[in-house]
């Protein structure tokens, strides 16, 4: 596969993750053959052994950063690729592994560790681009295919892609779905970045927030909206605390700030 | 005006008859109080008894995506195709409200430059509509904007007298269908049954909030600059449902889907909202609605204001979609009170 030819260089690399946003590319399907067409793929661990050691055109950082040797690793990376896109929500957002953070450091090395945790080395979780320079978002857990072929052909013409920024209800209502919250249960769309053709609401179940934020997310809304569908009624004044421990499951990195360079 | 009669027991027939004709959509449950249209075989697959549906009847006249070009890149310049898509339908059991909504968005994309895409629809577009004998809910508002009884905009219409179907008919397509599948016309007596049901309904639909829907467009003059629009502001998520199940609003996108191998594109257009963050920015990143607050007023203003000025009718078809499905509780008839308490008018 790693032939000399003009087409663009690609690689993927996965960091910490479950690397099933790569397995997503092998559900592609047909679409498959014609990105193999478009593109030169040089490295990609799931489905090949080769490695490539010049440099790269666009790579695909799956994971979030989670201990030094990661953070060097990735640095790497990134001075020899002209185009890195933060793949997956654990990448573009540092995703369920943020969750770490919410604890004292040590004390979850010890508790995943036992007493031996000094051995291994544990950061707080970042996201990329608390790393390294990100050119290009694909948010998801996982990714959303259609929208991986997308952001792939605006890299292909070298044009910015911009990820919706409008709440996940905007796609919701277009699918004709009736509100989650009508049944009583607490749903993120209503602050959560579309673009993932509300997945999770067309197959009965809520958004987790896996996109993230919207650039601007309402603040006021959850009052009214404990309020319009009686959640409190429901789990007792838990609404509100409720709401704000779910976005953390995937929001919780943005929150870390960049530790001191050593 | 022509009146017929369809026993309710041959509703079942009608609607295959016209199904063996062409496509038809009715209302049908969906969960809980939710309808939507959708595609029918049978009578039995509808609800004939429903509140406004998730999204009105508009998706079939102006799809949420729709092509609109196909383009092809090849070596002597690119080759541009107009893609008009018309397929023949029939929207059964539409309410008055959503007969409104689409003799609005008519009227705007017959005005110029006209809207050929939109227009094709239409032409392809039979519309049957279904009378509401009483109010669908407390968030309608069809008797401050006079939408409650029939006014045009369709091709047969059907009333509920109990066991059977009074149908007006209204254009030569309806007549035609009457008369094949041989429809009595109504009797005198039937007529009159009719004309005491539409009593009825004038004692039940009332103007729900009490302002004079003539004074409106004063009003609005008056509270371009109130503090109100704030305070609608701090609850709006700005996820645009609003517009999304809005009957009348029409304001679209249109972007380039270009193939992995870039020989040829689609331009496609779909809905936008001018409640998104996103709607009004432009290139340099300055936003001429910022503010929740300001894209709250614009869109009430395009319902209740702007529409008024220019094309002599209120855009709010009274259906209640907007305040029915705002999960922070934005309520379309709270605003208008406020509106009117605060011009003094």
């Amino acid at each position: 596969m790693a032939k000399e030819t003009n087409k663009p260089k690609i690689a993927f690399f996965d960091f910490a993750c479950c690397e099933g946003c790569q397995l997503q590319v092998a559900n592609l399907g047909e679409t498959l053959v014609d990105l193999l067409g478009a593109v030169d793929l040089v490295e990609f661990r799931e489905v090949m052994s080769e490695k490539w050691d010049k440099d790269y055109d666009v790579v695909f950082i799956e994971g979030s950063i989670g201990d030094h040797h990661a953070e060097e690793r990735l640095k790497k990376i990134r001075e020899r690729a002209k185009v890195l896109v933060a793949y997956g929500s654990c990448a573009a957002l540092g995703g369920v592994n943020g969750m770490k953070n919410g604890f004292n450091i040590d004390e979850i090395r010890k508790y995943v560790y036992g007493d031996k945790y000094s051995y291994f080395d544990s950061t707080p979780t970042k996201a990329v681009d608390q790393v390294v320079k990100v050119d290009y978002y694909i948010y998801g857990c996982p990714v959303y295919l259609p929208e991986v072929v997308e952001v792939i052909k605006c890299i292909l013409r070298g044009v910015q892609y911009s990820v919706p920024d409008k709440p996940v209800c905007a796609e919701c209502k277009l699918n004709e779905n009736g509100c989650l919250y009508d049944k009583g249960v607490v749903c993120l769309g209503p602050w959560t970045k579309a673009g993932c053709n509300s997945w999770c609401p067309n197959n009965g179940n809520i958004c987790y927030g896996c996109r993230g934020l919207v650039s601007n997310p309402a603040k006021n809304a959850a009052n009214d909206i404990i309020q319009k569908y009686n959640i409190n009624d429901k789990i007792k004044d838990l609404g509100q605390d409720l709401m704000k421990k779910k976005l953390e499951m995937y929001n919780k990195a943005k929150e870390v700030i960049n530790e001191p360079k050593k | 005006m022509k009146y017929h009669i369809l026993d309710k027991k041959n509703l079942d027939s009608f609607i295959k008859s016209l199904a063996r004709r062409m496509k038809v959509v009715g209302p049908v449950k969906k969960s809980g109080k939710n309808y939507v249209f959708k595609e029918v075989k049978t009578a039995d697959e509808m609800s004939l008894k429903y509140i406004p549906t998730i999204l009105p009847p508009k998706k079939y006249l102006m799809p949420e995506r729709e092509k609109i070009l196909d383009l092809k890149f090849e070596s002597d310049g690119i080759k541009e195709e107009a893609f008009i898509e018309n397929e023949k339908i029939a929207i059964f059991g539409v309410h008055t409200c959503d007969l409104s909504g689409i003799q609005c968005l008519n009227i705007v994309f017959n005005d110029k430059p006209v809207d050929k895409n939109f227009l094709m629809r239409k032409e392809n577009v039979f519309i049957v509509g279904l009378e509401c004998n009483s109010y669908c809910d407390e968030y309608a508002s069809c008797g401050l904007v006079n939408s409650y009884m029939p006014n045009g905009g369709f091709d047969l219409f059907f009333t509920d007298l109990g066991d059977k179907f009074i149908i007006n008919v209204n254009t030569q397509d309806g007549e035609e269908l009457v008369e094949s599948l041989k429809l009595p016309p109504a009797t005198p007596k039937e007529m009159s049954e009719l004309d005491k049901l539409r009593d009825e309904k004038r004692k039940i639909f009332k103007n729900e909030i009490n302002v004079d829907p003539h004074k409106i467009p004063q009003m609005f003059d008056k509270v371009y600059e109130s503090k109100l629009w704030e305070e609608v502001g701090n609850k709006c998520l700005s996820c645009g449902n609003c517009t999304n199940v809005c009957p009348t609003c029409y304001c679209f996108d249109v972007d380039e889907k270009i193939s992995l191998d870039m020989s040829s594109s689609e331009r496609i257009r779909s809905w936008d909202s001018c409640q998104f963050e996103t709607f009004a920015k432009v290139a340099g990143g300055e936003n001429f609605r910022k503010e929740r607050g300001l894209r709250q007023r614009h869109r009430v203003y395009r319902k209740f204001k702007f529409p008024q000025d220019k094309y002599n009718r209120f855009f709010c078809t009274g259906c209640g979609r907007c305040s029915r499905t705002c999960m922070a509780g934005i309520n379309l008839k709270d605003i208008l009170v406020k509106v009117a308490e605060e011009s003094k008018i």
